[in-house]
Order: C-alpha cells, then sequence, then structure tokens
C-alpha cells in the first residue's frame, strides 16, 4: 500500500488502541474517538480526489456535521455521568447495581 | 440304672454351687465373702468328684447333650455339653486348686478393699472354664475361650494403678486375641462347609478337613497357651497378684490352648504336618522358655517362665499322637505349679512384697513349711521318682524316645528337662539357704492356717495325685513297654546329671565377684524378643497405616488429585474470568481490541 493509505490506516488503529486501552478517564476515550474520526475523514478526502469520482466528494462534509453530532453527544454523556457519579473515573461506570 | 442323668445332674449341681456365691457377691461386699466362696468351691469339688466316680462307674465313656437353641432348616444351633474323661477329671482337678487358692486368698487379700469384686472375677472364671472343658461345639467352647480371656485381663489388672500391670494386662489381651483369629478361622472353616458344629459328628469327616483349619488350631494354642511367638504376656501376667497367678496362669487358663488341642485331636492326627508343627512349636517353647527361666531375679516370674516351658512340653506330646498323656501332664502339672506359686506368694508377703531372688536368703529357717513344699514343688516339677510329676514327665519322654520324630525336638526337650532342675535349684539355693539378704526387722510367721492348709493339701496332692489320677485313666494306647535301659533311665540321668552340674558350678562361682556376660544379658532380657517385637511391629503397621494408607492412597489419590485437585484448578480460571465480568465500562471497551486485531488479520 501507499504511505498514505499507510498513514491514515495506522492513525486509525492507533486511535482504536487508545479508545480500548485508556486508564483512567472518560475523556481521553472521546478524544481517540475525535481521532478516529480525523483518520476517517482524510481518507474519505482522499478516496474520491484518487479515484476522480466527484459524485462522492460531498462524503466528507456528511462525515464531518455527524462527527460534530456525535462529539456534542459524548461531551454531554461526560458531563451527565459526572453529575451523577462526581468524576469522570472508568472505575465508576458498572454496569452492577451494587 | 443308666447312670448318665446322675451324671449330668451332679454335673449341673457343680455348676450351680457356683452360681451360689456369685449372686451373693452381687448383693453385698462385706469381706467375708471369700470364706463363703471358698466354702462352695469346696462343695463343688466334692459334688464333681462324685461325678467323676459316677463317671468312672457308667459303661459310656462319653455323654453328649444336645439342646436345641436355633433350628432353621439346614443348620442347627445346639448347646452341645460333653461329658467325657477329660471334662470329668479335670472338673474335679481344677476345682480342687481353686478351693485351696481361695483359702490362701482370704489371708492374702485380706486387706483389699474390694473382695467381693474379686469373688465376682473369681467364680465368672471358673464358670466360663467349666464351659470350655465340657463343650461339644467349637462355638461354646469359644464362648468359654473369650471368657477365660477377659477375666485373665481384669484379674492381672487388679491393682490398676501401677502402669506395668496395665501393660501387662493389655499385653494378655493383645496376645489372646491374636490367637483368636486363628480359632474363629477354624470355626468360620467348620461353619461354612459343614452342617453341624457338634464334635463328635466332626470327627467323622475323615477325609474332608485340610491344613488350614488345624493350622487355626495351633494358632489359637499358640496364643492362649504362651508358645514361642506369641509368648510374651505370660511372663508379664505376673503382675497380677499371687492368687490368681496360681489359678489362672498355672493351672487354668493356659492349659486352654492345650485342652482345645487334646479335644480336636482327631482331627489333628489325619495331619502329619500339623502334629510336626505342634511337636516342633513345643520343643522350641520349652528350650526358650527354661533359658529365660536360667537368669531371672524375680520369682513369679522364674515360675511363669516354667509353666511356659511345661506348657512347650504338653504341645510336644500333642504332637507325638498322644492326648491322653498331654492331658495327664495337665492335670499333674497343675498341683505342684499352683503350689510353687502359692509358697512365693506367701514368701512375698512375709518378706514385705520382695519379689526379688537375690534378696531373700535363709528362709529355709524361718518358713520351714513354705520352703519344704517349694521343695517338693521343684522335685515333682523336675520328675523325680514316684512324685507326681513323674507319671506323666517320665513316660511323655519314654514316649519320645521310642517314637519316630524329630531328633532335633526330642534333643532340645531333653535340654529343657535339664533346665528345669538348673532354675528350681536357682530357686532353692536363693530363696532357702545362705545367709538373709531380706530386711532385718521383718515378722515372718507362717502360724496363719489358711496359709499353711492350702499349702500341705497342694504338697499331698502333688505327692499323691500323680498315682490317684492315672490309675483311673484308662489309656487309650498301650504305653511302651519294653525299652533299652539307657532309654529308661534318661531322664534320670539327665535330671542327674543336670543337678551335679548346677551344684558343682555354683559352688565353684558363689564366691566370685558377679560379671555379665553376653549370654547372661541375652537370656536376661528374653532374648530381646519383648524388645524388637514390641516396638517394631506397632511401628510397622503405624508407618504403613500413615504412608501408605492415609496420605498415599487417602489424600494423594483419592483427595489431591481427584476432586480436590478439580476443584483446585477450576478457581485461578474463574478468578481470571469474574474479574473481566464486574461490569465496568472499561472492560468491555477493551474488548474492542479482538474485532480490531480480526480485522486487521483478516484484510491484510
Amino acid at each position: 500500500m501507499t504511505p498514505l493509505h499507510f498513514s491514515y490506516l495506522s492513525a486509525f488503529i492507533v486511535s482504536i488502541m487508545g479508545l480500548s486501552l485508556h486508564r483512567t478517564y472518560l475523556i481521553s476515550t472521546l478524544l481517540c474517538l475525535e481521532s478516529m474520526m480525523l483518520s476517517m475523514f482524510i481518507a474519505l478526502s482522499m478516496w474520491p480526489i484518487q479515484l476522480q469520482t466527484s459524485s462522492f466528494m460531498l462524503t466528507p462534509m456528511l462525515m464531518l456535521s455527524f462527527s460534530a453530532c456525535e462529539a456534542g453527544t459524548g461531551l454531554s454523556l461526560l458531563v451527565a455521568s459526572s453529575r451523577t457519579h462526581g468524576s469522570d473515573h472508568l472505575q465508576n461506570l458498572n454496569l452492577l447495581q451494587c | 440304672m443308666p447312670a448318665s442323668p446322675l451324671l449330668a445332674l451332679t454335673h449341673f449341681m457343680t455348676l450351680a454351687i457356683l452360681l451360689v456365691p456369685l449372686v451373693i457377691s452381687m448383693l453385698t461386699t462385706k469381706v467375708w465373702i471369700i470364706e463363703k466362696t471358698k466354702t462352695s468351691v469346696k462343695t463343688a469339688f466334692f459334688t464333681s468328684t462324685l461325678s467323676f466316680l459316677l463317671f468312672k462307674l457308667s459303661p459310656p465313656l462319653s455323654v453328649v447333650m444336645d439342646y436345641s437353641l436355633l433350628s432353621a432348616s439346614t443348620f442347627h444351633l445346639k448347646l452341645n455339653l460333653k461329658f467325657d474323661l477329660y471334662s470329668m477329671l479335670f472338673t474335679p482337678t481344677a476345682l480342687y486348686i481353686s478351693w485351696c487358692i481361695l483359702e490362701f486368698s482370704q489371708w492374702y487379700m485380706d486387706k483389699d478393699p474390694y473382695p467381693s469384686k474379686f469373688t465376682k472375677y473369681l467364680l465368672t472364671f471358673i464358670m466360663a472354664m467349666m464351659i470350655l472343658v465340657s463343650a461339644n461345639s467349637p462355638l461354646l467352647f469359644f464362648i468359654g475361650w473369650e471368657g477365660v480371656g477377659i477375666l485373665s485381663f481384669f484379674l492381672i489388672a487388679w491393682w490398676q494403678n501401677r502402669p506395668n500391670t496395665n501393660t501387662s494386662a493389655l499385653q494378655a489381651i493383645i496376645y489372646n486375641r491374636m490367637g483368636d483369629i486363628g480359632l474363629i478361622s477354624c470355626l468360620a472353616w467348620l461353619t461354612t462347609r459343614l452342617n453341624t458344629l457338634a464334635l463328635q459328628k466332626i470327627f467323622t469327616c475323615d477325609d474332608f478337613i485340610t491344613l488350614l483349619p488345624l493350622l487355626g488350631l495351633i494358632l489359637a494354642a499358640m496364643g492362649k497357651s504362651a508358645q514361642f511367638g506369641l509368648h510374651p504376656w505370660l511372663p508379664a501376667a505376673v503382675e497380677g497378684p499371687t492368687p490368681i497367678s496360681a489359678l489362672l496362669h498355672s493351672s487354668t487358663m493356659v492349659v486352654a490352648g492345650i485342652f482345645l488341642l487334646i479335644h480336636m485331636h482327631p482331627l489333628l492326627t489325619l495331619n502329619k504336618y500339623a502334629l510336626s508343627a505342634c511337636l516342633l512349636l513345643g520343643a522350641i517353647t520349652s528350650l526358650v522358655a527354661a533359658f529365660y527361666a536360667l537368669t531371672q531375679n524375680d520369682i513369679k516370674k522364674i515360675i511363669a517362665f516354667s509353666t511356659s516351658s511345661h506348657l512347650g512340653f504338653m504341645m510336644v506330646t500333642v504332637g507325638l499322637d498322644q492326648p491322653q498323656l498331654a492331658f495327664l501332664h495337665l492335670s499333674l502339672h497343675a498341683f505342684f505349679k499352683a503350689m510353687l506359686f502359692l509358697c512365693s506368694g506367701s514368701i512375698i508377703h512375709n518378706l514385705n512384697n520382695e519379689q526379688d531372688i537375690r534378696k531373700m536368703g535363709g528362709l529355709h529357717k524361718c518358713l520351714p513349711i513354705t520352703s519344704a513344699c517349694l521343695t517338693i514343688g521343684s522335685m515333682a516339677l523336675a520328675g523325680t521318682p514316684f512324685l507326681t510329676g513323674f507319671y506323666s514327665k517320665d513316660i511323655i519322654i519314654e514316649t519320645m524316645t521310642t517314637s519316630h520324630l524329630n531328633a532335633f525336638a526330642l534333643l532340645i526337650t531333653l535340654i529343657a528337662t535339664s533346665f528345669t532342675v538348673v532354675y528350681s535349684l536357682r530357686i532353692t539355693m536363693f530363696v532357702q539357704t545362705g545367709q538373709p539378704q531380706h530386711m532385718s526387722m521383718l515378722l515372718l510367721d507362717e502360724y496363719n492356717p489358711l496359709v499353711i492348709n492350702p499349702i500341705i493339701r497342694l504338697a499331698a496332692g502333688s505327692i499323691a495325685a500323680g498315682l490317684i489320677i492315672s490309675m483311673n485313666i484308662t489309656p487309650l494306647e498301650t504305653l511302651p513297654m519294653t525299652m533299652p535301659m539307657y532309654i529308661k533311665t534318661v531322664t534320670l540321668v539327665v535330671v542327674a546329671l543336670s543337678l551335679l552340674m548346677a551344684l558343682k558350678l555354683a559352688a565353684m562361682t558363689n564366691k566370685m565377684p558377679p560379671k555379665s556376660s553376653h549370654t547372661h544379658n541375652f537370656s536376661n532380657s528374653l532374648m530381646y524378643f519383648n524388645t524388637m517385637i514390641h516396638r517394631s511391629t506397632p511401628m510397622i503397621t503405624s508407618t504403613i497405616s500413615e504412608k501408605y494408607s492415609t496420605r498415599m492412597m487417602d489424600s494423594t489419590w483419592q483427595e489431591k488429585m481427584g476432586p480436590k485437585k478439580l476443584a483446585e484448578s477450576q478457581v485461578l480460571p474463574t478468578k481470571t474470568t469474574s474479574s473481566l465480568q464486574k461490569g465496568l465500562i472499561k472492560i468491555y471497551l477493551t474488548s474492542f481490541i479482538l474485532s480490531i486485531l480480526l480485522l486487521t488479520y483478516l484484510f491484510y
């Protein structure tokens, strides 16, 4: 694969790793989510340029708007959880009731 | 009119007379109970003499009574009683000796706090012995056997606060139990293969009896009659009171094993290996016990070893295929052995409980009657012509020298006979002659008729009973009549030579300081048999049970390798897995890794 492909693929993988293997704070999850979104944005932008398919030139824009929504949702979840649990430590988020 | 119902009646009267003081002893605890018991045993003796005379007058040689206890379709359990020569003759002998012993124990045990318990135990013992000798089926015999065993345990442990006494009683029970295994196995063998337990019917199954039940019987005799291998309990049993030693461990209980072999003799005759086993076992016992007795220092132990030696001698006679001679020796030996024990009891009590012969001396002048009877008993023991021991011992040795048997057994029996003289001489020299070695301020007297009368009665028995009893027995086989002169006089020559040699040795070494040698220590410590066996056998059993049964089988294979290992091995994965399932969102997000790795792997 070309270095360009490799770069945004590896960025995606690294940010997914960061999402799963974080330690303490929920906000690092959200940051990794953003970086995943970023790498996908770059990938989506590069793809119609390289393949000269002009009908897909709109997709990065759609991607961006959806990611803004999800970022907002994520942040609101963070705020809600820190309101109920007192902090955003991941240890507090437990499915069990006891 | 046939005398058999009268015979049975008088025999049962004997037993009923013996029951009376038993009942009384349960109701009272006063000290006069022993005197009443003595009177009843005396009466029972006369009644049993009457029944013996009836037996002699009546035509049948034996009378059998069958009383049905349990009748199933194929197995009938009967209460079989047999009144033949052996039981009819043994009963008066045993009761005579018990009478003398009870009279003696009136004096010996007069300061004892529990006379009624003593009476109870003694009477129960005598009843069990009566059951044993008149039993016709091995089952009833076993009841009497167990009875005498357990009573022996109670009576040895009479002064139960001494630790030695408890050990001795325990030894008696354990060694008797090991012999019981043989008896029970024989009983089981007979019960499973025959449909009857009556002796007269068992004796008709000639071609059916193999070696196994006979070995069981020999083992039972080994245990009860202290043959070599199961012998340590007999010298240890002298921890009990002297009347008990005189009754149980010289006359009555220890002959139960020999009595078993005499009763079951028709079975033993069938198998020459069993007879050879008896012969050699008896000869070895005789020699070994006499060897032990040569260097012991406790007077009761010497007499106990002498009993053991004579029991070996009786076993030799059984092995010679001569049950009647064995029975003769059994009854005659009882007289002088009981007398020897009673004399030693009188000596011990008079010397303020001193049992060591090195601390006695010069009692010839102080206790004349006791020492005279001690001498008579020793002479009867050695087989002096025309005293009691002669009638049985000489005939047995004559039979031995004229039969076709193992020469080794013959030789060591003769050596044991010579040792008999030597240790009897040792007792006589240490106890009766020389300067007194005991404490100075002792009041030695034998003016109490309760002491003197039994001893004199038994001395009369030691002198005359040989003749009386052997005149009343009809021999089953012809005795050896012709033999060379040197065979005829072998006993006398052996006894005389050993006496002279012992006297000479004693005279030579009397003034020398005592020096211990290896042989002396070997003999004194009982050939280290007790030391080796009493430690090693339980140790082996304990080691096997701990290492193999408990640790290897139970703990390891059945617990740690099996179920417990399974349980243990589940714990670690469970812990690991349950840590993943705590409900934390963090963990669920971590599982994304799995999907990403899968993706990467699949596409690249």
